[in-house]
């Protein structure tokens, strides 16, 4: 037993060992240096061949490079083909420089690469630069690469998450036949798939753009609210307008239909709108998103 | 009639579902034997890639291949991965489920490779009792493959053919040849790889793997990205002599080419055991359909990852309109 465990023991050495000078940002000589491998295996660059093998045509670090390199390529890879707007606007070494800083603060922790890039807008966050003469809550270049972060990764999420292709959707005009008088009372149910951004700059436009090979221009900041949804597997948005995102959100988070409709209400009178301009509105805006399957089902106040 | 391998049948030649495919194989609905898909690209999705895979499980006979069991790995076994795993075997009536002799990672974290595991009585026995846990959570018989490696630790005290055949008894789980990673590995480790195979317990193997690879001078990479060259066809003729001939799979991972180039690739296995076994004649079509040339520009129809990167590289970027 004591024999098992102490060989145990070097198994799991040997590959903490391992890991820690594959994945090491600045190569595998500096690794085999650092306090990390040699906590785990105590063995000098010169003396690597005690753990590593050479061959008749590599030496032992020369060998190791291969997973070295490999490692931070195939990850940065992945996040190329998720992030194609990004990659297009910030271009390869500054992308990569900064999936780089990503890769070291949040290693993957998950069996599935679909879970890779979870935290790459937080880290961004986190990390964006602060220019002193940049004029307070003013959005800059730091906040649309965010935005177009958070706008690919929410692509990502709804392309492969629950969705509705599998359930029937509400129609219109079950919409339409619902009683008048339950209908401030009633809740919306939405489909899983829906979620709305609210961003700093049109990224949406420019993301769309770089997937159909244009070349587009960096936009300027403008607010902007989208709806992002799925119909037969394919990721969609639409442009909201700032009421129509409250409202909206409202109904995601389960208010009633009457105290959606009320938040935004309040908003459209601070915004100058009348509310007979909204009633008129909401009618059309109902029946357009029931047409592009935002809702699943409409709960009764007393069911 | 070759008879079934451990329980498991000889599909015959088959191709790793990969996404530039899917519609072409939606609509064409090609005439291959079956197809073997990364598990981890599916286990979890509510997508397309789940949608896709449900429709051709039902037109082909399906096998499940992962590469992020990590079974080599010290760190406590993932149960909710084998559960997932156990699940969308059941749901696909996925024929096996393999992955490979590696680890992925350790602390807590994964690198997304296929890493090398020292050769000793500790890792075999190690490796051999994680085998009998996740072949009872996946109630079935765990098919295992040999990987490209890249280095060889001082600390091993076998051969990697040997540690294959104890781990293969021990555990009674079956053996997935990888003929290029054989190639590729011996190559890397100044070995011989008829003798490779020629060592391993051919009974065992119920899959082989074929794919291409990056010849860099010194060293060799898995890279899945070109078609299978001639002494890998070689060394498929031995491995199909001795084992009688199971399914065999062409893996074909980045500068994908059309749907055809593909197919006609892992037709050519036809003209690598025909002479070998008398139950398969040569097929015309394949010795037809069978190009030798280059790789002409037009035949890449997505280049998902640049050559040099070593397999696995999977995932599925989401259509957008």
């Amino acid at each position: 037993m004591t024999s098992q465990r102490h060989e145990l023991r070097q198994l799991a050495q040997i590959q903490r060992w391992l890991q820690a000078v594959i994945t090491h940002p600045d190569g595998v000589e500096a690794a085999l240096s650092s306090s990390e491998a040699r906590a785990e295996i105590d063995v000098p660059p010169d003396r690597i061949e005690e753990v590593v093998e050479p061959s008749t045509r590599r030496t032992s670090i020369e060998r190791l490079e291969v997973y070295a390199n490999a490692y931070y390529a195939r990850l940065l890879e992945c996040l190329h083909d998720e992030f194609p707007a990004l990659l297009h606007a910030a271009g390869e070494e500054v992308f990569d420089g900064l999936a780089f800083g990503y890769l070291q603060s949040y290693p993957s922790q998950s069996y599935t690469l679909s879970e890779l890039s979870r935290q790459f807008a937080q880290y961004l966050e986190e990390t964006r630069p602060r220019d002193e003469n940049e004029p307070s809550g003013e959005a800059s270049w730091p906040d649309f690469m965010i935005d177009l972060v958070r706008l690919e990764r929410c692509y990502s999420e709804i392309f492969d998450g629950p969705g509705a292709e599998r359930l029937t959707l509400l129609r219109g005009e079950d919409l339409r036949d619902f009683a008048p008088d339950d209908w401030a009372s009633a809740r919306l149910i939405c489909v899983p798939c829906l979620r709305l951004l609210s961003l700093r700059y049109p990224v949406h436009e420019y993301a769309t753009a770089v997937r159909e090979k244009q070349d587009p221009d960096l936009p300027d900041p403008e607010l902007t609210w989208l709806a992002v949804s799925r119909i037969n597997y394919v990721v969609r948005r639409w442009t909201l307008t700032r009421v129509q995102f409250e409202l909206l959100e409202a109904l995601i988070a389960g208010q009633t239909v009457g105290s959606a409709i009320e938040r935004a209400a309040k908003l459209a009178v601070e915004s100058g709108e009348s509310v007979d301009q909204l009633a008129e509105s909401l009618r059309d805006w109902f029946a357009e998103w029931s047409a592009a399957g935002f809702f699943l089902a409409i709960q009764h106040p007393f069911s | 009639m070759i008879p079934a391998r451990l329980g498991y049948p000889n599909l015959g030649l088959g191709l790793g579902l990969r996404t530039v495919h899917y519609q072409h194989i939606l609509d064409q609905t090609p005439s291959v034997d079956w197809f073997e898909v990364i598990s981890e690209n599916y286990m979890d999705s509510q997508g397309r890639p789940r949608y896709v895979l449900e429709q051709v499980a039902e037109r082909y006979p399906i096998v499940m291949h992962g590469v992020s069991m990590s079974i080599g790995s010290t760190d406590p076994v993932n149960f909710e991965y084998l559960h997932k795993l156990r699940d969308l075997a059941r749901a696909t009536k996925a024929l096996w489920v393999s992955d490979h002799v590696c680890w992925t990672g350790v602390a807590g974290r994964n690198t997304h490779d296929l890493l090398p595991i020292p050769y000793t009585e500790q890792a075999l026995a190690h490796v051999s009792e994680r085998i009998r846990i996740v072949q009872d959570v996946l109630e079935r018989r765990l098919i295992l493959e040999n990987p490209s490696t890249y280095v060889t630790f001082a600390d091993s005290t076998m051969p990697e053919a040997e540690f294959l055949t104890r781990m293969a008894e021990a555990t009674g789980c079956g053996l997935l040849l990888d003929v290029n990673n054989v190639y590729v590995s011996c190559f890397n480790h100044d070995q011989d790889p008829f003798e490779f195979i020629r060592s391993i317990p051919h009974e065992r193997v119920v899959q082989f793997h074929l794919a291409g690879h990056t010849n860099c001078g010194t060293h060799l990479i898995d890279t899945h990205d070109g078609r299978v060259i001639n002494p890998v066809w070689d060394l498929y003729r031995l491995a199909h002599q001795l084992t009688g001939g199971v399914s065999t799979l062409l893996e074909w991972d980045a500068r994908i080419p059309a749907f055809p180039v593909v197919h006609a690739e892992v037709l050519k296995a036809r003209n690598y055991m025909a002479s070998q076994l008398p139950g398969f004649a040569a097929d015309a079509r394949s010795t037809a359909s069978a190009p030798e040339s280059p790789l002409e520009a037009e035949e890449i129809s997505h280049g998902q990852h640049e050559p040099g990167i070593p397999q696995p590289a999977t995932y599925a970027t989401a259509e957008f309109e």
